[in-house]
């Protein structure tokens, strides 16, 4: 018994010694910025897009040895929550990020159904957030701490229903949505207005819906045919446009097939293949052909991981590049969290004509950007090829 | 003997044993085994306490960036130059103040439970609860992260019971709690939203604001009972069916709820519904685990109870013996979705946003692991079961896709070593845990 008492006291005393990294005391401040991803869950490809975005961010930081905030250079730390793509977890992610990591500015989560709770959990905190590819109003409104990377449901739906018009000068439309899943719908919803204030009531000649994990769309299709419509227009995203486009050609659909930016994951086309060839849709930003920034970003992801970095990624990297010009803009960091959080959130609201490799952006009041859609082009290599520029007057 | 996986501390300990010709359970038995409840409680009280007030500068002084949150976890996987610091930070402030505290309150704590045992148990369970209640205040005072992570691991623990009602006790293979859940958190969201706030989907609030949470109970229990109705759906094709029928035929229910609210307008449909009012403090959260212990604990020794189990281990010979089966089954599917309803009522006020996505097939899986992993026909089980699945999926997060390998795996080796969970088929009795050692 008494071995065994000395024993403990010996192993208690190591232990202490060998743990007092205490010995060199003292907190550094370090910038630290929150990336709230669903790296598990429905949609790992978004999670991996946003992780791969901000570890570029990171390396270019590090290389210019910290971020630069008034004279001082300070180390910056990304801390990255996995959100599991479900919404009680991108709350508990946001909490831990603000209470225990201390973070200065929260980047994600990418889908509305966890970024409007969490932003709620960041607008308590008063910690400046934005969620890079959250299109639900509810997201940023009334939460003067909450930011969006990108452009709204509301603006999309009539930058479609206008270019359809013009482009083809069509007049009948037909909608293929998922009822289940909060943007398809949304997106359905303000296009099928934006229709039918062009073209008067019934112009959009056939609405039909189905459910999340649906496979076969051919009785809703064969409808969408019968109706005459001219051009069907379905909001999803790859794994399912790849089925609708090609069960579409396979009874017999000739029209355009139109879609908005949930199209733009790289996998819509592998998926696809060349029935989406020549096909439409609205973005952020256009791969194939672009220049600038833009082409530097996606060279350097492709060089990287291998294949060009879908909307998510260079939504995610503007989304860092504005919380590093909002801490810069700062021009002091006090080291104390809460007014640091403070000036980082009004910096941010002061941005005008921010140039992100997904165009350039100003905020609105609520916290939302007012930029311009980009209408993308299928070619017939399969690449996302610059068809049109879109601007909200 | 009993030395495998013990680790390389308990060696020393290993001579000390064997020279008593027991293993270290025993020595641990020997040290430890005479402390009441009463006694551990004041034992964690004293360790949140040294925590509370001493938490900051220990860790300052051990190198760590914070007080560890989760028991170190994220620490420990995440820094391991920091692992020293945060090993010799839980040693300094939970086992030792812990087990030292009990230990030397050995003697004036079995007095004090011999005194509680002699007067009436209700009087010893609410001092027991209300010392559990200020470790469990104080603990989480230290940051909010923790407050969150205790309060959803609370509502767990409700949902695990209330599954455990009909899937263990009743022996029914019930899929449909999820659908109980979102039931009960979209009627006691839509009763708050309509009376205590003003919101746009359900217009300005009917009653002032100061009377809010007061009627709180009130929405749980609105909730609860839009969850009972939901669980006649249920309870009446569980008449003619068992077994895997009635398991599809819940599984269906579950989706049909599902997409009724996905298509409910007024709810916010797939959006949604947010801004409900903050309502659920640590206090109203386990005030109501508690209740809902109570309840199910007492529900599965009663009458009621006995009658379960004879309806799961025969439903005919159960009938031939009088018992009325189809009044149990009935009132068990509606008791056991009424917690169901009522946890979903506060999970939806802690989250303040519910979607119809958040009480699918997932949430599902999540449930009936809790519950297997714990161990069926007890109320034990349930709690562990809950409570060990949710501090180990918080704790294994930074570990990202690995977690989910460590977290299934686990299972595996539960459901090999122990086919019945953790702890199956035991009794819950508050008298006995609480009795003097001594």
């Amino acid at each position: 018994m008494k071995k065994m008492t000395t024993g403990l006291i010996i192993g208690l005393i190591g232990l202490l010694v060998f743990a007092a990294n205490g010995w060199c005391f003292g907190r550094k401040t370090v910038i630290k910025i929150g990336i709230n991803a669903p790296i598990t869950g429905d949609i790992p490809k978004v999670g991996e897009g946003t992780k791969y975005a901000a570890r570029m961010w990171l390396e270019d930081i590090e290389k210019a040895g910290g971020l630069t905030v008034g004279d001082t250079k300070y180390p910056v730390e990304v801390v990255i929550e996995d959100n599991e793509s479900k919404a009680e977890s991108a709350v508990k992610a946001n909490t831990k990020m603000i209470t225990e990591d201390e973070v200065l500015f929260i980047v994600g989560p990418q889908s509305s159904k966890q970024a409007i709770p969490a932003g709620a959990v960041a607008n308590n905190y008063e910690t400046p957030m934005i969620t890079p590819w959250s299109t639900n109003p509810d997201s940023t409104k009334d939460r003067p701490f909450v930011f969006r990377g990108c452009f709204l449901d509301p603006f999309q739906g009539p930058v479609l229903a206008n270019f359809i018009t013009e482009e083809f000068k069509f007049t009948k439309a037909a909608v293929l949505y998922d009822v289940a899943s909060d943007y398809p719908k949304g997106l359905a919803e303000f296009f099928k207005k934006a229709w039918e204030n062009l073209h008067g009531p019934d112009s959009v000649v056939a609405f039909e819906s189905f459910t999340t994990k649906d496979a076969d769309f051919s009785s809703q299709l064969s409808k969408i045919i019968k109706s005459d419509a001219q051009v069907l227009f379905t909001p999803q995203y790859y794994n399912e446009v790849a089925l609708i486009v090609q069960q579409a050609n396979e009874l017999g659909w000739k029209g355009p097939i139109v879609g908005s930016d949930s199209w733009g994951s790289a996998e819509t086309v592998s998926l696809c293949g060349e029935n989406c060839y020549g096909q439409f849709f609205s973005t952020h930003y256009a791969a194939a052909g672009a220049q600038g920034a833009t082409k530097d970003f996606i060279d350097r992801y492709q060089a990287k991981h291998g294949y060009v970095p879908d909307d998510v990624a260079a939504l995610t990297w503007d989304s860092l590049r504005l919380a590093q010009r909002a801490i810069e803009d700062t021009g002091k960091i006090t080291g104390k969290i809460k007014k640091d959080r403070k000036a980082v959130r009004d910096a941010m609201a002061r941005i005008k004509n921010f140039e992100g490799i997904t165009g350039n952006m100003t905020f609105t009041e609520e916290g939302d950007p007012v930029k311009c859609a980009v209408i993308v082009r299928i070619s017939d290599k399969g690449e996302y090829e610059f068809y049109k520029s879109v601007c909200p007057n | 003997m009993d030395f495998k996986g013990e680790s390389a501390k308990n060696m020393v300990n290993k001579k000390a044993s064997q020279r008593k010709g027991r293993g270290v359970k025993a020595w641990l038995a020997r040290v430890f085994g005479r402390i009441p409840l009463i006694g551990w409680l004041m034992g964690s009280l004293g360790a949140v306490l040294i925590e509370y007030f001493l938490g900051d500068a220990l860790s300052y002084y051990l190198g760590l960036p914070k007080i560890p949150v989760l028991f170190g976890s994220s620490i420990i996987l995440k820094k391991p130059a920091l692992i020293p610091g945060a090993l010799a930070y839980l040693l300094l402030v939970y086992a030792l103040p812990v087990s030292l505290i009990a230990k030397s309150m050995t003697r004036p704590a079995n007095r004090l439970a011999r005194l509680l045992a002699s007067r009436p148990v209700s009087l010893a369970t609410l001092i027991h609860l209300g010392l559990f209640y200020l470790i469990l205040h104080l603990w989480a005072e230290i940051s909010d992260y923790r407050l969150l992570v205790l309060k959803l691991t609370m509502i767990a623990v409700m949902l695990t019971l209330s599954i455990n009602v009909i899937n263990g006790y009743m022996g029914e293979f019930s899929c449909s709690h999820p659908g109980f859940m979102a039931l009960g958190a979209y009627g006691a969201s839509i009763t708050t939203l309509l009376l205590c706030v003003d919101d746009k989907l359900m217009g300005p609030a009917l009653l002032p604001a100061a009377a809010g949470p007061w009627l709180f109970p009130l929405a749980l229990i609105v909730g609860g009972i839009v969850a009972s109705l939901g669980a006649l759906v249920i309870a009446i094709p569980s008449f003619r069916t068992r077994g895997d029928y009635l398991a599809i035929i819940s599984l269906a229910f579950l989706f049909i709820v599902k997409s009724l609210i996905e298509n409910l307008e007024f709810a916010g449909g797939p959006r949604g519904m947010s801004g409900q009012p903050d309502y659920a403090g640590l206090p109203t959260v386990f005030i109501v685990m508690v209740l809902c212990v109570w309840t199910i604990n007492n529900f599965v020794r009663s009458t009621m109870g006995k009658a379960l189990c004879a309806v799961r281990d025969n439903e005919l010979a159960a009938e031939a013996m009088t018992v009325n089966t189809r009044k149990t089954k009935i009132v068990t599917f509606m008791f056991a979705a009424f917690w169901a309803g009522v946890a979903g009522g506060l999970f939806a006020h802690v989250l303040r946003y519910v979607n119809p996505g958040s009480f699918g097939v997932q949430r599902l899986a999540e449930i009936l692991a809790m519950l297997y992993f714990g161990g069926l026909n007890s109320v034990t089980g349930s709690i562990v079961g809950a409570v060990s699945f949710n501090l180990l999926s918080e704790a294994l997060r930074p570990l990202e896709l690995y977690k989910w390998i460590i977290i299934p795996l686990l299972f595996i080796l539960v459901m090999l070593y122990r086919p019945t969970g953790l702890i199956a088929f035991t009794e819950f009795k508050p008298r006995e845990l609480m009795r003097p050692k001594e």
